[in-house]
């Protein structure tokens, strides 16, 4: 399943993902008088939790919904009078994949040479979206610069870290985990 | 020829390097135009783009070395600060060109300074890319060989796809076929 708006057919543009998205079941609650909502992750106290475990943790995403950042911006649309305190909602959220770019961003900085993998761990369909055709670009051309034939065997492993055989490795996404 | 199709491989493979001649050839005084004699003297010097050049290498008939933008002060300018070298100005196809280099003529000493340029480059166009505002091309993008635009671009334009998703406008649209209006049948 590939994008239809990218010529090349490897990105999905961010309408597509949120098309996709609508797909995912979210849990409702009745039109009646309520304590607290049932929001994307459970109860709605639990989004400062989240923000708080992001920012503590340098290494790991919390595990949030795959389509996050859609579905919140569907529901800030469509139901937005549903939502109690929707400016606190929204601006926890928007703290959260804040917090969260910001972890793929430095993560990213420490890129470098072959790899054939990369983890990430909890990310969502959005974020992996927006770094896609860099991330895919970059490691290309790492790939094609680190390779055997491009590096004097003294110089292999003195540039980076020791390589496990030819076809790269898998690399954490902070390598320091 | 591994991209045939490829704009920037066919351009990156425009790129001069020079050649040395291993042997005397005739008929080809264009390439190096010191004298009439329409020959090249075995030995003589000339710069010939990488297609021709790695012709005549695979024949035998020229030795490739690397082109100035690989020279020692390039490569000390990299070791230094290698985010601030225009290597733009120097060759746009810095690493398409050098690993084509290398992968002919099999000499590996630029290797590490490719890949050196590289990840010190990398990071600084992606902080830039993700940081900056959308509208304002900073300046330090003219230092970029056509590898890191392209990586930039990249980054940039599916942070402002995303940006202009997040801002909203037209949701869903109607299919132009749509408004017509259904001629009546006879």
């Amino acid at each position: 399943m590939a994008g239809q708006s990218d010529p090349s057919g490897s990105t999905f543009a961010a309408a597509e993902l949120e098309f996709l998205a609508e797909d995912e079941t979210v849990e409702i609650v009745p039109n009646m008088r309520m304590d607290t909502l049932d929001f994307i992750c459970g109860q709605y106290e639990k989004l400062t939790q989240i923000l708080e475990a992001e920012r503590d943790s340098l290494d790991l995403f919390q595990p949030l919904p795959f389509h996050y950042v859609e579905i919140s911006r569907l529901l800030f649309d469509h139901a937005r009078d549903d939502i109690p305190d929707v400016y606190l909602v929204r601006s926890l959220i928007e703290d959260i994949k804040d917090v969260r770019f910001h972890k793929i961003g430095t993560g990213m900085e420490k890129l470098a040479g072959r790899a054939s993998a990369i983890v990430l761990k909890h990310i969502s369909a959005m974020e992996v979206n927006i770094v896609r055709p860099f991330t895919a670009r970059a490691l290309e051309t790492f790939y094609k610069l680190d390779s055997p034939e491009m590096l004097p065997d003294s110089e292999r492993g003195a540039v980076k870290h020791s390589q496990v055989a030819d076809h790269g490795q898998r690399r954490p996404l902070r390598p320091n985990r | 020829m591994a991209k045939y199709y490829d704009i920037d491989d066919i351009l990156a493979e425009d790129e001069l390097v020079p050649a040395i001649f291993k042997v005397a050839a005739n008929e080809v005084g264009l390439i190096d135009s010191s004298d009439d004699t329409n020959k090249v003297e075995s030995g003589s010097k000339v710069e010939l783009p990488f297609w021709l050049a790695s012709e005549l290498h695979l024949r035998q008939a020229v030795s490739v070395g690397f082109p100035r933008c690989f020279n020692k002060r390039t490569q000390e300018e990299i070791k230094a600060d290698a985010a601030h070298v225009d290597l733009r100005n120097r060759c746009p196809y810095f690493y398409e060109l050098g690993c084509k280099i290398v992968l002919l003529t099999g000499d590996k000493s630029i290797g590490p300074v490719l890949l050196v340029a590289f990840m010190t480059r990398y990071k600084e166009v992606l902080i830039k890319a993700h940081t900056t505002s959308l509208t304002v091309a900073p300046k330090s993008l003219t230092l970029l060989t056509n590898e890191e635009a392209k990586l930039y671009e990249a980054a940039r334009s599916s942070t402002a796809a995303v940006k202009k998703w997040r801002m909203g406008g037209p949701r869903l649209k109607k299919a132009s076929v749509l408004g017509r209006k259904r001629k009546p049948v006879e």
